[in-house]
This record gives structure tokens, C-alpha cells and sequence, in this order.
């Protein structure tokens, strides 16, 4: 076959400035980061980047055609679950049931190119619309409840098992890479849509026929994001209606890092490839330095400004002939731009330096103390923020050194990358708040195969999975707990509401359940009218639990279930003036001081948060050392004192009740 | 097309549920108002959630270190402005694509936001929430600045000059540049403004609770988006009316209220949502077409 | 009396290449000067100088007496220069009024809008340049023409002392070119000075009283054009004088290819045409603009299908839904657009040229490359398209050579119909001569030829029978012989035919 043409509308954007990047990153990580240039840690990097990357992959022509499709990460969620619903549910085999789930991708393909190419309608629009409808869709048949596992080993092992020394969706991410490319620039449907991205009439004109290419592109899209979907679920070992919540931006990054044109015509599968590389290196690169995960996303906003930023200038120098148009300013501002530029870079530079520096003089002097890493179930929320400060408070008194990273709380399979990111990096102890169980067991399996200490906290893992869970309250003691209080709280009879974080968190959803349970079970005369979500946000809770008091005026309580929404709610009810009604919930006492003070809340139940960070590294240091065997009867733990271990559960004690008269005594 | 829903709620208008709703609607409608704009103008953004986070962190800790509020929130909207005004730089004098500028912005703005607050709630904050007034007060403050901003945006793009520049520039640029309209000038400024929206949205928004989350705006670009496009402004430039945006606020807002009322199950709040934006932007242009 | 405008030893050029080289130009109040030369002269650039769309690099310019520094499209408004360019320059989603009004308006983003005035004033200069316009239409709504009569209804609007009109006659009829020419002594009568671009030199003697020549940039003279003939301006042009402008081959026609039998498309509002053209002929099409011509060859392309009637092919009754069906049976069509529809201005040329053939260059859907190419290089040796390398963006080529780049295409897939839509359109004489050249060989080849074009002349020149248009039908149908200009005119402005 004979070289490609070498012209300026088919081929790849330059995908220069992108391979120096790729580069510096790699030289910059190899020198800051543990272990960041071994082969296994390669195999890392490319695992965790294959859904998104078959997304970004799909999109890549969609873009290229002139369309976007925001819908992806939606369909991926929706095909997750409509996979794990054919085989649990349906009894149908694995193989069957991962056909039907690429026929709901093709169908949601089908609903977007439907509007996009036969109804002209505005593709940023409608695939808007049918991210919406997607995840909707799937929180609906689900009630965003419903968790799918325990798959058979044979299709875990696609997304978690090793394929001659490579992970087994590498190959797979490897097959549709290589399929799209080839379609996109090899053969006359590719040629179709760079000529449609380029000037749709014009390619209509030419006889083309832009419609049905146009809706193969949507429809190749929701099939690789059902694909991307059936990976999804083989990797994580569950499926839920928030997969993938959140990938599609992720994935139209990593198209637009490659180079590809969001106005159509240029771009191309290589480049969005490498794009994808850059922002994983960056990502795993940060990991295993032990640098905070935000700054992943700081730098991938600032890599994706300077890179087309660069693109443009270049593009300008080489064909000034090309812009007659802007030339008079263009020449006004070349060397604001050029001062801009710099300044950007100088940024970026100055933050990478400042950080180098930092983890240098950070550096662990010899003899090297133990490491503990901690992750939470999310970064940024009020509740780790307190364990993590009895977690510093304990590694202060027992000088090991503590790293604490966690997800961003969209993302169900990211704590899968930190511990795997820990793993190559080399730690003593992990110590986990486990957000889904069966996805991260194997991941914890394979750390103690390595001689890493594992220790969950707050939520468990697999008993095998770890040497000892931290236990502050079951769920069933939460469920009980919160809902003998609102008995208590509405005398035995009458209508309350839950307002809980959202309809996917598996944790929330297990108090409800116990919730529910003991209501059926213990209080005939109560009633729960409804539940409504917040999504973790204290200003939703106030406008739901607004809505809730005016369509159900006989509401007596409302029970909230995760920390954001019990002073959203309490506000609420003190706007509304509503004297009679009260509400409880599981929160940290610092929030809600005011309102139980005002006596809006009634009770505000919590362990003490605090000190279960505490007691976890007390009990990761002496697993550590050796001191502490999971089939030790107690433990000795700095100024808790003695705590009680029962089968592996090392147990924090009862749940608290803050009230108008204790909550004063506690700052947290 | 747009009065569909809520009759169907005996109810749903009465009580207190109105004003409540309109406080609730207020910082929405007033970031909506800048995003409408924004796409009048051929453009889009993305970070528009991320600013107002922003701005809702910075007025809280102005105010918890002393500040008095009406400075503190000038301080948010400034900040608001600026980081729209970053925005319109990238876009309107390096002339690179919009959704990606901000797309990159929201990602620098969002990360570094919570690398720098940890998402931990701001508390202590005297005189804050009402603006240190009564609660009913304090309502209609909310509800007045917003229905002020709303009338002065709906008046300036259909009244004055500026406004009209906007829609000229979203039609065709070129031909604005030609009118010696400066449409660089235009797109800069509205992302500046979309931006000092953002800021006041987030104060409005701020106010309403002794607290404020350093995640409050997360999903508001998709939100006001939707809006101002379930409202008939038209992603490709030049159309669009702020009235159909505080429809659009509107409908969409009460979707979760409604179905409260209407006792259904929560779980189908987003497909409803997402079914109700497909048809209305297919409703609408298959309207347009058959003029 | 001084000069309204003037401009001395003017010189631009773009990342390299010059535009104009030391050009100077005046104009004097109450005169009309034309501006004349080839595609890629310098016309185009001049004028933007002029309105402040461009800087020069060199040279000077004067306005109203006073030089001129720091020029901008706004300061120019405030100079009293006034400008109709060709592609209209509207807002699509703006009124009528509006489009005037922001034209006429102070600047000044803080000024209230007054719509009851701005209609009013719409309305007034719409009526000046003999529009029958609703100003509260979108402009979207308007046709090529209505849009060109708003843009002069807005240079008239100004009150400038300056106005450019750039081929401002391009797409209008020629009723309306003779309200324009009232329009034009209107304003020199009040001592308004107008730049005239025009590619139709029959016009300059009507309208002009001076005229300037441009060539590759340079100036090559100003003449007053009572003293100036056509063969002169031709020659000032193109630097050498031409023959025949529009060459015929004689050939004979063959059987009937293409036939179409009471075609209707609402739509495209074409009714009850019926027509045919046999192998060999040439039909030309004629008719004023808006008469329906490109818009029938929109339903004989498939790209508005027929909704009522017949099209038969080579007898045959054959549906053309779409363009791929159209390109299926051996229709090809050229269209007017050239910038927009005709070829893909970013795509490089051998893409161009192989777009509507993919399956020829490729392997079970898979591109071959190298045929690709040799097909490309092939075409563009025949056509004399000039390039550099067939791998360049198509938008780097000349006008000329961008028609001839949308010919290839074309004729690459082998077609037994072409239907040729205004191909001569904003090319320069050498260019065009050439084309007219192509056509011929095209029928002479056996190929049945549709010509649509708004230049009689040319129509009566090349064709072998003429079909003319008026309302979206076809109004009579010439035979070479029976053909002149008055008898097409006739037909087209639908003199005693019903409606």
C-alpha cells in the first residue's frame, strides 16, 4: 500500500507537541515517582485507561464529522446494567447476555442518530438530552438501587486476569483502536465523514450520501460505549446505573488533547490515542509521587489549553494565507499571545517545580518508616475529612508515614486506580473505606499477594480480601439505630421522608434497607411517604426537602442520610417554619451545632469519626510490625485504649447520638 | 409547547410552594441568563459550574474573615468576571473553539477547588445567610435581585445596542466585524458577563443556607445549558430569548417538585428530564420548519 | 476639486504574497469609478483597504482630503465610506430593519434601540432602491438578490460620501441592475463618489465615467471610459488580446438521455417543467435569477427530489431520491456555489477530485492511494487545473482552477448527463475562456450538457438549444438558429406567456 497522502485535511493533526509532552512527562515522573517506570506499572496504565479510551476512541470520528456525542458515558451505564439485569435476572449465559447489552448500545446509537441525521437537530443538544434519558433510564429500571454481581470468574478474569503478560482488554482496546483507525482513514466511509466534518452540503453534493454516514457514526459510538460498557462491568466485577458516570468528558478531552478539530474535518484515531496516553501518564505519574489527584485535572485543563493553543499559532505561522480574514488583528496580538503563552507555560512550570521541590524535601530520610495508605470512599467530603485528621493525628504519634488519596466520588472504578497505583508504588499498609465490594476485592487480593497489609475501614471488602476491618457500626446497627430514633422523635405513628445523597450509593442504599426493615418489621402506625435524592449537596437538600414538606403537609420528620443533606434539610424546615416537624440524620456534629441548638434537629447520629481514622492506623502500624494477627482477640490503641476484636472486626463501639445537650463537647 | 406540565398538580401553584420554588429557581435563572448569551453569541460554556463554586467559596471566606457582605459579594461577582474574562480571552482573541477553552477551564477551576478547600463545608459566617436580614426579607431579596437582573438582561438584549451586538454576532461574525460591530469585543464580554452572572448566582445561591459547599454548582452547566436551549435559543448563534430561558428554567426546575407532587417514584426524575429536552428541541425545530 | 478618496502607492501583502504592489487610485466626488481586472488582481484587496477590512503595508491613504491612520471597518463608517459587497454580508437571524439600522446607527454599545424608527427608516430606503421588502422579514427568508438590494438600500442608508460597490450586479436581474443604475446616478448627483467592481464590462459605458485596470497587483492604467473599448479593457486585463471568448464546437446531437416529463417539486418551487437533452447537445438554460433554474437542477440531482411527474433516462422512467441516486445513473452536477458546494475547500484536491468516486479508488472499501492519486494527476493534466501538487487544500487554488477541480470531480464518474451551473461565475477571462472550451469537448464527446448561466451571451454562444425559464417553469424551449437575446429576454420576463 502506498504512503497516505500527507495533506493537510486527512491526515492526523500534528502530533508533535502532544509525543514531547508524552515525554517530558515520562522523564519528569520516572525521576519523582516510586516505581513509575516498570513494565507492570505500564500494564496499570493502559488497564484503567480502556473504557474511556474506547470511548474516546468512538468519538473520535463523530467529532471528526462535525457531531459531538456527550452521551457515551450515559450508555455505558445504561448497558452495564442492562447486562447485569439479562444475565442475573433473565438467567441468560454471559455470551448472550453481552450481545444483548451491544444491542441496547446499538439502540441508543440508533435514538441519537435518529435525531441527529435524519431530523437535523443539533447533535451537542440532543446527545444532552439523551444523557439524561440514558441515566435516567437506568437509575429507573434499577430504582438506581440495584447492584449486579457475582459474575462467573471466567468473565471477571476479561477485565481483571492477564493475557500473555498483558491485560486482557488491552488486546480488545488494541482490536477497536486498530478497526477504527482503519476505518476512519483507510476506507471510503472515512474519507465520507472528513468531507461531511469539513462542509456537510459540499459533501452532499458530492453525492455522498451524509445522512446514513452521519447516523452510522452515532450508532458505531453506542456500540463501543456498550462495549465499553460489558469491559466495564468484567473490570469492576459490578454493574450499576452510575457507571460511567462522567467518562464522556473525559473521553472528549482526550479527542480534542489528540488534536482533533471540535469544529469537524481534522483529527484523527492516533492522535487521540496518545492524547489518552498523556492524560493516563499524568494521572497514574501524579499517583505514584504521591501528589495530590486534583492536580491531574489542573493540568490536564492547562495541557489542553496550551496544546491547541500552541496548534493555533502554529497553523496561523504556516498558512497566514489562510486567514486574510483576522490577519489585522492577528498581528496586533501576536505578541500578547505570545506573553500569554509564556506566562501559561511559566505557571505550569512554576507548579510542577514548586511540587518537585516538595516531594524532595519530603522525601522519607533512611531508615525508611512505615507507609500507610489511606483511601476514602471520596476526597472532599466532610466525613473523611474527620477521620483523616484522627488518621494524622495517629501517624504524627507513631511516625509512619501516611499518604491519603482518594477518588473524586463520580467515579465508582477509581478507587481501583489509587490501590493499584499504591501497589506499584510499594506501601507497607492499605487501608480501604470500600465503596464496591466486589470490584476492588480482587485488586486488595492481589496487594496481599504482594505482601501488602490490607485493612479495610468504614465499609468492608471480601473477608479474604483483607487482614482486618475497622468496624465503627454495621448497617444494620445505622438502620436500627436512626430508625428507632424517629420512632422515638414521632411517638409511633405518623408519615416521615428520606432525603438520602443519591439513588447509586451502595452504602446509603444499605441503611435504607435496614432502614426499611426495621420500619416493616417494628412500627406498624409509621409511614414513609417518599425519598428523595440530593446528590450531596446541602442547597438540593434544602429545595427537596422544601418540595417534600409542601406535597406531603402530614410529614412529621424527615430523615436524612448522608452528612450534605441533615443541615439542607433543617434549613429547610426552619425557612418553612415548620415547627412540627423535625429531623434526624447521620451527620458530623460541627454542621449541624446550630440546628440542634435551634431545636429544629432532634438527634444527629455518628460514631466518632475522628477516632476511627485513629484507631485504623493504630491497627495498621501494629499489622505492619507484625504485632497484630487478624485472629487477635483486642487491641491496644493509643488513647482509645483497649478496643474489642470479634472474627476480624475490629469494633469502634455504638453509634453516637449528639443531642442538645452533648453536641457542644465534640468539634468535628 | 412550554406551559405542559404543573396543571396537572392541584396544588402545585398554591401555598407557599410558589415562593418556594422561586427562591429555589433564582441562582439557576440568574447563571441561565448568562449562559443565554453566551450561545446567542455562537457559543458555549462549560465551566460555568466550576466559577460558581468558585464565587460561592470566595464570598464565604471573605465574609468569615471580616468582610461585610455587599463587598464580599462584589468581590464573588469580580472574581465571577475575571474568570469569564479568562474564558473570553482564549476564545475571542486566540480563536479557539469555546467548548473546549472552558471544558479546559472547568477541569483547572473544578481540581483546583478541591485541592484547595477539600471539599470541606465553610461555617462560621456572621451575618450571612439573608444577607442578615429576616428570613422573608431575605426571600424577597433573593427573588428582587434576580427578577432585576432577569428584566435588565431581557431589556438590554432587546433594547439596547450592546444587546442587539450579541445577537448580530452570533448570526455571523464575520458580517459583524464588517458592521464594524468588533465581535471580538462582544464574545469577550459575554463570557465576562456570563461569569459575573455566575458569581451573583452564586451569592444569591449562598445566602440561602448558613453554610456554604465548596460543591454547590457541580452539574449547574449542564442545567443552564438545557435550559436556555429547552427555552428556544439555538446552539448555532444568533436566536434565543431570555424569556424562553426563564421558561426553560422553569419547566425543567419543576420536574423534580412535580413529581414529588404527583407521587412518583424519584428514580425516573433524569429520564424524564432528558425526554422533555429531546422533544422540545425536536418540537421546536420541526415548528421552525414548517413555518 | 480634491479627491474624495485617494490612494497613493498602496501596498499589502499576505505571509508573502503580494496583493498590491504601489497602487494609487482616486476618486472624484459625483463620479463613478470602476475597478476592473482578473480573479486575484487586487480588486478585492483595494477595496478592503479602502473600508478598513485590511491594513496596508505601505502607501497612503486619504479620505475626504485628510490621511488616514489606524483604519478599522467602524472608523470607516465614521469616514463616510460606504460598501455593497458581493457575498451579502447580512445577519440571518436579524430583521431586515435591524440589518439596515446597525449599518446606519451611531455606534456606541450603551444606545437604546428604537425599533418604530428603524422600521420606519427600512422601509423608506427599500422603497429608494425599488424593493418591495417587509423589513420585519428575517433575512434568512430573503433571496440572493433581495439580500443584495438590503445591502445597497444600506450604503444608500449612510449618507456616505464614499460608496464601493463590489459586483454588486452578480446575482440581480436585469430589471433590478437598472434600478440600481438609478440608484448609482441618484447618488452622484448629490456629489457621491462610487467604486464600481464589476466583471460584466458591458455595463462600464452605461454606468462609468472612469475606469481603472488591475493586474497581478499592479496598476495598469486609469482611462476615461467614454475613450476606453471593450477590446482595450480586455486587453488592460488579461495583458493580451483574445479571440473568440466563446468557442462552439459544432457537434451532432444523439438520441435523447435525459428527459423530464411535467416535473414538479414544491419545495423548490418548480412546476410542471418538461424538457430533454439529447448525447452530444449542449441545452442551455436560461432565465433571470430566480426563475427556478438551479433549483430544477436541485430536483434533477436528486437534492430536492420530484414530488409530481416523470424523469426518464434514456427512456426509461428512473426516481433520483437522493444525489448518490442521481450519481448512480450518471448524473453529475456542477454547482453554482462553488466556495460552498462545488468543492470541499479544505480537502486536498486529488480528495476533491475522487469524492464522488471512492468506490473507483478503492479495494472493497478501502482507499487506494496510489490510485487516488494517478487518478487526481490524471484529471488535473487534462484540465490544465494548476497546482503545485494534487495533495494541496483545494481552498489554495484560484477560482478558475477551483471550477475546474469541481469539473474533474465530475467527470471522473464517467457521466452520461452534466448539468453545469453558472461554471464561469466570478472566474477571470482566461479561465473562462478555457472552460467554455472543456464544455464543448464535453459534448463533442458525447456527453448531453445542461448550461445554466446568467450571462446571455454566453448562453446563446454555446448552446444548442436554449431553454428558458421564468416562475419556476419552463417557458419556451430555442432552437440555436431561433435564439437572440431579445426573443430569450422575452421568455424569461414571461412577456405573453400564462404564468
Amino acid at each position: 500500500m502506498a504512503t497516505p497522502p500527507n495533506t493537510a485535511g486527512v491526515r492526523t493533526s500534528q502530533p508533535g507537541v502532544l509525543l514531547l509532552v508524552l515525554l517530558a512527562e515520562v522523564a519528569v515522573f520516572g525521576l519523582i515517582s516510586r516505581n513509575f517506570l516498570t513494565l507492570g506499572n505500564a500494564a496499570e496504565v493502559s488497564r484503567l485507561s480502556v473504557e474511556i479510551g474506547l470511548l474516546a476512541v468512538a468519538l473520535t470520528p463523530v467529532i471528526v464529522g462535525g457531531g459531538i456525542d456527550l452521551s457515551v458515558g450515559a450508555l455505558l451505564g445504561l448497558s452495564a446494567v442492562a447486562f447485569g439485569w439479562l444475565w442475573r435476572n433473565q438467567g441468560l449465559p454471559v455470551g448472550v447476555a453481552a450481545v444483548l447489552a451491544v444491542g441496547v448500545g446499538a439502540l441508543g446509537g440508533t435514538l441519537n442518530g435518529l435525531f441527529v441525521a435524519r431530523l437535523r437537530l443539533p447533535p451537542l443538544i440532543v446527545t444532552l438530552g439523551s444523557l439524561s434519558l440514558f441515566r435516567g433510564l437506568a437509575k429507573g429500571f434499577t430504582g438506581g438501587t440495584e447492584t449486579y454481581t457475582g459474575f462467573p470468574a471466567g468473565f471477571l478474569a476479561v477485565g481483571q486476569g492477564y493475557f500473555a503478560g498483558v491485560p486482557v482488554q488491552l488486546p480488545i482496546f488494541v482490536a477497536v483502536a486498530a478497526g477504527y483507525w482503519l476505518f476512519l482513514h483507510r476506507t471510503i466511509y472515512g474519507r465520507a465523514v472528513f468531507a461531511i466534518g469539513f462542509s456537510p452540503e459540499g459533501a452532499r453534493h458530492a453525492g455522498i450520501p451524509v445522512e446514513r454516514r452521519v447516523f452510522v457514526l452515532y450508532l458505531l459510538s453506542g456500540l463501543a460505549a456498550s462495549v465499553a460498557g460489558v469491559v466495564y462491568v468484567a473490570h469492576l466485577g459490578q454493574a450499576k446505573a452510575d457507571a460511567g458516570t462522567g467518562y464522556e468528558l473525559a473521553a472528549i478531552t482526550a479527542v480534542v488533547l489528540g488534536g482533533t478539530s471540535i469544529f469537524g474535518g481534522r483529527g484523527g484515531i492516533a492522535g487521540t490515542v496518545l492524547g489518552l496516553l498523556v492524560i493516563a501518564v499524568l494521572d497514574n505519574g501524579l499517583l505514584l509521587a504521591d501528589l495530590p489527584r486534583e492536580l491531574a485535572g489542573v493540568l490536564t485543563g492547562v495541557l489542553l489549553l496550551v496544546t491547541i493553543t500552541i496548534d493555533r499559532l502554529r497553523s496561523r505561522a504556516a498558512a497566514p494565507t489562510l486567514s486574510h480574514q483576522t490577519e489585522g488583528e492577528f498581528e496586533m496580538k501576536n505578541s500578547q499571545l505570545a506573553v500569554l503563552c509564556v506566562a501559561i507555560l511559566a505557571a505550569a512550570g512554576i507548579v510542577a517545580a514548586s511540587n518537585w521541590y516538595l516531594m524532595s524535601s519530603l522525601r522519607p530520610p533512611a531508615p525508611k518508616p512505615v507507609t500507610i495508605a489511606m483511601l476514602p470512599k471520596s476526597k472532599g467530603n466532610p466525613y473523611f475529612l474527620a477521620c483523616r485528621r484522627g488518621a494524622d493525628e495517629a501517624a504524627a504519634e507513631l511516625g509512619v508515614e501516611l499518604l491519603w488519596d482518594g477518588p473524586d466520588g463520580t467515579d465508582p472504578a477509581g478507587q481501583n486506580r489509587i490501590v493499584e497505583g499504591w501497589m506499584t508504588r510499594g506501601v507497607d499498609v492499605i487501608c480501604v473505606a470500600v465503596e464496591n465490594r466486589e470490584g476492588l476485592s480482587p485488586v486488595l487480593r492481589k496487594a496481599r499477594a504482594k505482601g501488602i497489609k490490607v485493612l479495610t475501614w468504614d465499609a468492608d471488602a471480601e473477608p479474604d480480601a483483607r487482614d482486618l476491618f475497622v468496624n465503627q457500626a454495621t448497617p444494620e446497627g445505622i438502620g436500627h439505630g436512626l430508625m428507632d430514633t424517629a420512632a422515638r422523635v414521632m411517638g409511633g405513628k405518623g408519615e416521615f421522608a428520606i432525603i438520602t445523597g443519591s439513588l447509586t450509593a451502595s452504602n446509603l442504599n444499605e441503611w435504607r434497607k435496614h432502614i426499611e426493615a426495621r420500619l416493616a418489621e417494628k412500627y406498624p402506625d409509621i409511614k414513609l411517604v417518599v425519598t428523595r435524592p440530593c446528590d450531596d449537596q446541602q442547597k438540593k437538600a434544602l429545595d427537596e426537602t422544601k418540595a417534600v414538606l409542601a406535597a406531603h403537609p402530614n410529614v412529621k420528620l424527615v430523615m436524612a442520610v448522608c452528612s450534605p443533606a441533615v443541615p439542607g434539610a433543617a434549613e429547610a424546615v426552619k425557612q418553612l417554619g415548620r415547627g412540627d416537624v423535625k429531623v434526624i440524620g447521620l451527620g458530623l456534629p460541627n454542621e449541624n451545632k446550630p440546628f440542634v441548638h435551634a431545636g429544629v434537629t432532634d438527634t444527629v447520629i455518628l460514631w466518632n469519626t475522628m477516632d476511627l481514622g485513629y484507631l485504623t492506623i493504630h491497627a495498621a502500624k501494629q499489622v505492619a510490625d507484625g504485632k497484630l494477627k487478624p485472629t487477635a482477640s483486642e487491641v491496644t490503641a493509643g488513647r482509645l485504649g483497649r478496643k474489642v476484636i470479634d472474627k476480624g472486626n475490629v469494633l469502634l463501639g455504638q453509634p453516637f447520638a449528639f443531642t442538645k445537650e452533648n453536641i457542644d463537647q465534640f468539634d468535628f | 409547547m412550554l406551559i405542559v406540565l404543573a396543571v396537572a398538580t392541584p396544588g402545585f401553584f398554591g401555598s407557599g410552594n410558589l415562593r418556594v420554588l422561586l427562591v429555589g429557581f433564582a441562582p439557576t435563572l440568574v447563571a441561565a441568563v448568562g449562559m443565554t448569551f453566551v450561545i446567542v453569541a455562537r457559543q458555549i460554556d462549560i465551566s460555568v459550574g466550576a466559577q460558581f463554586a468558585a464565587c460561592a467559596v470566595v464570598v464565604a471566606l471573605l465574609v468569615r474573615v471580616g468582610w461585610p457582605l455587599p463587598l464580599a459579594a462584589l468581590a464573588a461577582i469580580l472574581t465571577g468576571a475575571a474568570l469569564g474574562a479568562i474564558n473570553g480571552l482564549f476564545v475571542a482573541h486566540l480563536r479557539l473553539p469555546s467548548i473546549v477553552v472552558t471544558l479546559a477551564t472547568f477541569f483547572v477551576l473544578k481540581e483546583g477547588l478541591r485541592w484547595w478547600r477539600q471539599g470541606e463545608l465553610i461555617r462560621d459566617l456572621p451575618a450571612f445567610q439573608w444577607f442578615g436580614l429576616s428570613q422573608t426579607a431575605g426571600v424577597w431579596v433573593v427573588v428582587g435581585i434576580a427578577g432585576a437582573v432577569f428584566a435588565a438582561a431581557a431589556g438590554a438584549a432587546r433594547n439596547l445596542a450592546a444587546g442587539r451586538a450579541v445577537y448580530a454576532t452570533g448570526s455571523d461574525e464575520e458580517a459583524a466585524r464588517l458592521a464594524g460591530l468588533r465581535p471580538n469585543a462582544v464574545t469577550f464580554g459575554v463570557f465576562a458577563v456570563a461569569g459575573a452572572l455566575a458569581g451573583l448566582a452564586a451569592v444569591l445561591e449562598a445566602v440561602q443556607l448558613p453554610f456554604v459547599d465548596p460543591k454547590a454548582g457541580t452539574g449547574m452547566e449542564m442545567r443552564v445549558i438545557a435550559a436556555a436551549v429547552v427555552g428556544g435559543a439555538a446552539v448555532s448563534g444568533g436566536r434565543g430569548t431570555l424569556v424562553g430561558t426563564l421558561l426553560g428554567v422553569l419547566l425543567l426546575g419543576t420536574i423534580g417538585s412535580a413529581i414529588v407532587f404527583l407521587r412518583l417514584e424519584a428514580q425516573w426524575e433524569e429520564a424524564i428530564q432528558g425526554g422533555i429536552i429531546l422533544l422540545a428541541v425536536a418540537s421546536d425545530v420541526t415548528a421552525r420548519r414548517n413555518r | 476639486m480634491p479627491p474624495l478618496l485617494k490612494l497613493t502607492d498602496v501596498s499589502k501583502a499576505f505571509g508573502g504574497v503580494r496583493a498590491l504592489r504601489a497602487v494609487s487610485f482616486d476618486l472624484l466626488p459625483g463620479e463613478v469609478h470602476a475597478l476592473v481586472g482578473e480573479n486575484g488582481a487586487g480588486k478585492s484587496t483595494l477595496i478592503k483597504i479602502v473600508t478598513g477590512a485590511h491594513r496596508p503595508d505601505g502607501g497612503t491613504l486619504e479620505i475626504g482630503g485628510r490621511l488616514v491612520t489606524d483604519h478599522d471597518p467602524l472608523a470607516a463608517r465614521g469616514w463616510g465610506v460606504a460598501v455593497v459587497y458581493q457575498q451579502p454580508a447580512l445577519f440571518p437571524d436579524l430583521t431586515v430593519a435591524e440589518n439596515i439600522a446597525i449599518a446606519l446607527e451611531p455606534p456606541g454599545p450603551w444606545r437604546r434601540v428604537r425599533w418604530n424608527a428603524r422600521r420606519a427608516r427600512a422601509r423608506e430606503l427599500l422603497a429608494c432602491v425599488g424593493a418591495r421588502i417587509d423589513p420585519d422579514a428575517d433575512a434568512r427568508t430573503l433571496t440572493m438578490p433581495e439580500q443584495q438590494l438590503v445591502e445597497i438600500a444600506k450604503a444608500v442608508g449612510t449618507d456616505a460620501k464614499v460608496v464601493v460597490m463590489d459586483e454588486p450586479t452578480a446575482s440581480l436581474s436585469d430589471r433590478e441592475v437598472e434600478t440600481l443604475f438609478r440608484v448609482v446616478r441618484d447618488l452622484t448627483a448629490r456629489g457621491v463618489g462610487v467604486v464600481y467592481v464589476s466583471h460584466r464590462l458591458d455595463e462600464l459605458p452605461r454606468i462609468a465615467d472612469r475606469v481603472t485596470a488591475l493586474r497581478d497587483g499592479e496598476l495598469v492604467g486609469t482611462r476615461a471610459v467614454a475613450e476606453t473599448t471593450r477590446a482595450d479593457l480586455i486587453r488592460m486585463m488579461v495583458g493580451r488580446e483574445l479571440g473568440a471568448v466563446f468557442p462552439k464546437v459544432e457537434a451532432t446531437p444523439g438520441r435523447v438521455v435525459l428527459e423530464a416529463r411535467n416535473l414538479a417539486c414544491r419545495a423548490a418551487g418548480v412546476s410542471a417543467v418538461s424538457l430533454s437533452v439529447r448525447a452530444g447537445e449542449i441545452l442551455g438554460l436560461a432565465g433571470l435569477v430566480g426563475a427556478g433554474r438551479t433549483e430544477l437542477a436541485g430536483v434533477l440531482f436528486g437534492l430536492t427530489p420530484a414530488d409530481a411527474g416523470e424523469i426518464l433516462l434514456d427512456g426509461k422512467p428512473v426516481r433520483i431520491g437522493s444525489p448518490a441516486a442521481a450519481v448512480a445513473l450518471g448524473i453529475a452536477y456542477v454547482p453554482e456555489d462553488r466556495r460552498r458546494y462545488g468543492v470541499i475547500l479544505d480537502l486536498p484536491v486529488a480528495a476533491n477530485v475522487t469524492l464522488a468516486v471512492l468506490r473507483r479508488v478503492s479495494d472493497r472499501g478501502f482507499l487506494n492511494f496510489r490510485r487516488e492519486r494517478g487518478l487526481a494527476e490524471d484529471f488535473a493534466r487534462t484540465l490544465g487545473v494548476k497546482v503545485p501538487s494534487v495533495e494541496e487544500p483545494a481552498g489554495t487554488l484560484s477560482g478558475g482552477n477551483q471550477q475546474k477541480v469541481a469539473l474533474a470531480r465530475w467527470l471522473a464518474t464517467d457521466p452520461r448527463v452534466i448539468i453545469l451551473d453558472e461554471p464561469t461565475q466570478g472566474v477571470d477571462i482566461g479561465a473562462k475562456a478555457e472552460i467554455h472550451r472543456l464544455i464543448g469537448d464535453l459534448a463533442a464527446k458525447g456527453l448531453a450538457v445542461v448550461l445554466i448561466s446568467s450571462e446571455l451571451p454566453e448562453v446563446l454562444a454555446m448552446s444548442d438549444r436554449i431553454a428558458v425559464m421564468h416562475g419556476g417553469t419552463v417557458t419556451g424551449v430555442l432552437a440555436r438558429s431561433e435564439a437572440t437575446q431579445e426573443r430569450v429576454l422575452e421568455l424569461a420576463l414571461a412577456k405573453g406567456v400564462p404564468a
